[in-house]
């Protein structure tokens, strides 16, 4: 499933020529809109890599989680700290994971 | 990236108690003990008077013999001390950002009504806080950048030239850029100058023979500036000198060509329409007649001497002043110029100019010729053609404190119009003045010009404005209509003349001059100021503004502001600019130059370099951290408080200190400017502070990244509490702002993660707000105590 951009929290990195979320994008879908926000321009191509949830700056990109692993109101986020990345995992009944991992040296 | 293996560091620890406050309050030996066989300590010892000499001597001695190489001194040093220490120290080999300071008891460790081993655990906390950064330190030395002894001043009205005066006294040197083809900006065209009613040009004259005494002393006329690049103590700056068609060093103002020109010219032809309604009167002063020909002297004073051609009105083939001129010094072939001046810093004194009274037509401006404004007025006082008028009334703030024209007061039309009263009066004693106006405001010793003039006979006052201005037949006496609303009663009345006294209104420079230097403006149109403290500041180190491009103000406190504008320049006119060590460095291997960081910076300090990396320009910037608070990768840190320095610090908190899991540990990142003096005065003077807080100190609340509150949060603190000024008085613009926006951010983002967004909570303190810190501490820990344990907490 495809990243969400929630338009009201997306500053399109300042209208710079290339967003964080298009320059770390693998496959190279993130890109601008006309009305400066960004957004996923071939939906079915993502991996859900998350790489554009993790780097977004102001945490206005959601990735929807594939329906095989949790269906609609399940959700996966992360959130990094200078060395480390936390994941929440909420299911579709409410139940809470959490996972903490060091992440990058330096 | 690789991890580079740190060198081995060897700490020593010094506790200076001089109170005995710690000794009594904890079990000091047993936390020395602890501290003592931590990593990287080599000795963890108490010191009686870190200034005495032997002591200092001894340090120096060990640190040459690399018996250790940084120190944490636990306890309150005060600046002086620390002053005395810095110069031996250094001198043997002790980098001086190779020492941090760990205050307990600003921490509330002697706070007795705190649980003993509580107390303990939480100075056994700060000390390894305090060794985890230790263990990160650098040395690090100030740079030296080249500059430049000289400084561009952008408008030669009276605050320019009074500063260059002062600055060339001092040997410093002076381009002075001035738009017009002469100096004297808009004073010069006053017939008096108020309190002590006397001659404007008077004063000027002074000035300009002590500048023509300085051969540091470059006048740019008829210039404009077009661009800044550079950086303090080293902008260049881009000027385009408009033809004057006469070579400034072969004219020696003789005026010969004045008498052989054939053309005349009326001057201010935009304020009266078809013909003059007086006769054009040379009486005002000969640089500045009313009627001119098309060479002319320098305007508004004849400085430099050279003339200058107003060529939109030369005939065709017409060659008589060329002919006349006995030094060839007319050059009709002259083109624009582009110049590039270098210069240290920059001021900007553009000043003003009217607002345009045509705007105002419920007043008649523009319609009946006997509708003048006060700058009109002031050309008019200085000639005969008054005589004969019986009656002038005056209309106080035309244009300003008005929603539709002016917002603001301009200061000086009050005290402007009183003057030009008490010279018509002193000129005509049997004329009739009214002035209409709203409020009086004559502030200071002003005051007595408003008392000398209520004083004078037939003056009257009505406050009120007028409701109608109309002519008889047309071009006859004014009728005026108005109420005044003391009495509730109508008034009219046959005016000879009607003076607007219009506001000040920025330089219409103004803005091709902020737009040149990148400088913020107002709404209004004047230069950005800190308005309190720091007035002369703008936005761009090494720009400062004085006078009217500021804010409107009358001649005096133009030539103070602008004074103290140049006292601030002086700075970075010197032949290096020092820059403390401490200015963010960027990590390339992290950085993604995404480029918020050149976006956010609130001195607009970066540029880019060959390879397209953000680079703070090392003089602009005032190293506040707002560049590493918003880096989304945390590839920013200003050295000596790096991104690493505070993760490693920030680490120590996964162990709680409190005791218990239900007992909240709240981490506060406090403002140095205004927060944390708050916190530390509350401890110091015994505030109950509740004990969960650890306080951390930051440049700015701006400076504090998403990604450290999401290290303390995920490490399992409970609360991350951000103290920073309150909106507006942040004193890096709005750092303030920008971190409550982020911290909102990740709030939403915690929502997500099924964690209270409460948990970060933002508090704006002012200095003295020690009280309000308390509370908020007090009500943070309710708040989390109610909320229970952060999920991530062991």
């Amino acid at each position: 499933m495809p990243p969400k951009v929630d338009f009201e929290k997306c500053d399109g990195c300042k209208a710079q020529d290339e967003p964080l979320c298009e320059q770390v994008c693998p496959g190279d879908l993130m890109t601008l809109g006309e009305n400066g926000k960004a957004y996923c321009r071939s939906t079915r191509d993502c991996w859900d890599c998350m790489s554009c949830t993790k780097i977004c700056p102001v945490a206005a990109i959601e990735t929807r989680i594939p329906y095989q692993l949790g269906y609609h109101g399940a959700k996966l986020t992360p959130m990094m700290g200078t060395n480390t990345i936390t994941w929440t995992s909420v299911d579709i009944h409410g139940n809470v994971e959490r996972f903490r991992y060091k992440n990058r040296i330096g | 990236m690789i991890q580079v293996k740190q060198p081995t560091s060897q700490i020593r620890v010094y506790v200076w108690d001089p109170d005995g406050c710690l000794e009594k309050s904890l079990d000091l030996q047993s936390l020395m003990g602890q501290c003592a066989k931590s990593t990287n300590v080599v000795s963890c010892e108490k010191v009686d008077d870190p200034s005495a000499t032997e002591f200092i001597e001894t340090l120096g001695r060990d640190v040459g013999n690399n018996l250790f190489d940084r120190i944490i001194w636990v306890g309150n040093l005060d600046d002086s001390t620390l002053r005395r220490l810095r110069e031996p120290l250094s001198s043997s080999g002790l980098n001086p950002y190779m020492q941090i300071q760990c205050d307990l008891k600003a921490q509330g460790i002697c706070d007795e009504a705190v649980d003993p081993p509580v107390r303990f655990r939480k100075a056994l906390t700060l000390l390894k806080m305090a060794l985890a950064r230790a263990r990160l330190l650098e040395p690090l030395e100030p740079i030296y950048l080249p500059a430049t002894d000289s400084v561009a001043i952008i408008g030669g009205g009276v605050a320019g030239l009074h500063t260059a005066v002062s600055l060339l006294e001092l040997g410093y040197g002076v381009h002075l850029i001035e738009r017009q083809s002469g100096v004297g900006g808009k004073t010069a065209l006053l017939e008096r100058l108020y309190p002590r009613i006397c001659d404007p040009h008077c004063g000027l004259a002074v000035v300009i023979r002590q500048l023509a005494q300085y051969e540091r002393f470059s006048l740019h006329t008829l210039a404009t500036v077009r661009g800044l690049e550079g950086s303090p103590g080293n902008f260049t700056a881009k000027v385009l000198k408009q033809p004057r068609f006469v070579a400034e060093d072969r004219c020696n103002g003789c005026g010969l060509c004045q008498a052989a020109c054939p053309v005349s010219i009326s001057a201010n032809t935009d304020w009266f329409q078809d013909e003059p309604p007086f006769p054009a009167s040379t009486g005002l002063n000969a640089l500045v007649p009313a009627t001119i020909k098309a060479i002319h002297p320098s305007k508004p004073m004849a400085f430099p001497y050279a003339f200058t051609i107003e060529r939109e009105f030369c005939p065709e083939g017409c060659d008589a002043c060329r002919s006349a001129c006995p030094n060839g010094a007319v050059v009709p072939d002259q083109v624009p110029e582009e110049k590039t001046i270098q210069t240290g810093a920059v001021l900007v004194t553009t000043g003003w100019d009217p607002y345009p009274l045509s705007r105002l037509n419920e007043f008649g401006y523009g319609i009946h010729r006997r509708v003048i404004g006060n700058l009109e007025m002031e050309r008019l006082l200085g000639s005969d053609i008054a005589a004969g008028f019986k009656h002038v009334a005056f209309i106080q703030c035309a244009g300003s404190r008005d929603e539709r024209h002016l917002k603001y007061c301009s200061a000086v039309c009050c005290s402007a119009t009183l003057k030009q009263v008490r010279s018509l009066k002193e000129r005509m004693p049997d004329i009739a003045c009214t002035i209409f106006y709203q409020d009086i405001r004559t502030p200071g010793f002003e005051e007595d010009l408003y008392k000398q003039v209520r004083n004078l006979d037939n003056v009257r006052f009505v406050r009120g404005l007028p409701a109608g201005v109309e002519a008889q037949d047309g071009k006859g006496p004014l009728i005026l209509t108005a109420e005044d609303t003391f009495s509730g009663k109508p008034i009219r009345l046959e005016a000879d003349l009607l003076v607007l006294a219009g506001g000040l209104a920025p330089s219409t420079q103004a803005a091709q001059v902020a737009n040149a230097l990148n400088l913020p403006t107002t709404r209004d149109g004047f230069f950005e100021s800190h308005h309190q403290c720091y007035p002369e500041e703008s936005q761009r180190t090494g720009i400062y503004v004085g006078g009217c491009a500021r804010e409107p103000m009358n001649v005096a406190q133009s030539i103070e502001s602008s004074q103290r504008a140049a006292l601030k320049a002086i700075r970075f006119l010197k032949e290096t600019v020092r820059v403390d060590p401490t200015y963010p460095v960027i990590d390339r291997g992290k950085c993604d130059q995404c480029k918020r960081c050149v976006e956010e910076c609130p001195f607009s300090s970066f540029t880019f370099d060959e390879k397209k990396f953000p680079q703070p320009e090392l003089t602009r910037c005032r190293q506040c951290g707002n560049c590493m608070g918003v880096c989304p990768l945390g590839a920013i840190s200003l050295r000596h408080r790096t991104m690493r320095q505070f993760a490693a610090q920030i680490e120590v908190l996964e162990t709680s200190f409190m005791g218990s899991r239900e007992e909240p540990l709240i981490l506060a990142f406090l403002c140095e400017n205004d927060a944390y003096l708050a916190a530390a005065e509350a401890h110091r003077i015994g505030l109950p502070v509740p004990p969960n807080v650890i306080q951390m100190r930051v440049s700015c609340a701006g400076a504090v990244n998403n990604a450290l509150i999401a290290d303390a949060l995920s490490l399992g603190v409970d609360g991350v509490m951000i103290g920073g000024c309150k909106d507006g008085h942040c004193h890096y613009i709005n750092g303030n702002r920008l971190v409550l926006k982020r911290s909102g951010d990740l709030q939403d983002k915690l929502k997500t993660m099924m964690i209270e967004p409460q948990r970060v909570r933002f508090d704006a303190l002012e200095i003295r707000d020690s009280v309000k810190y308390v509370e908020c501490v007090e009500a943070f820990v309710g708040d989390l105590t109610a909320m229970g344990p952060n999920p991530f907490k062991l």
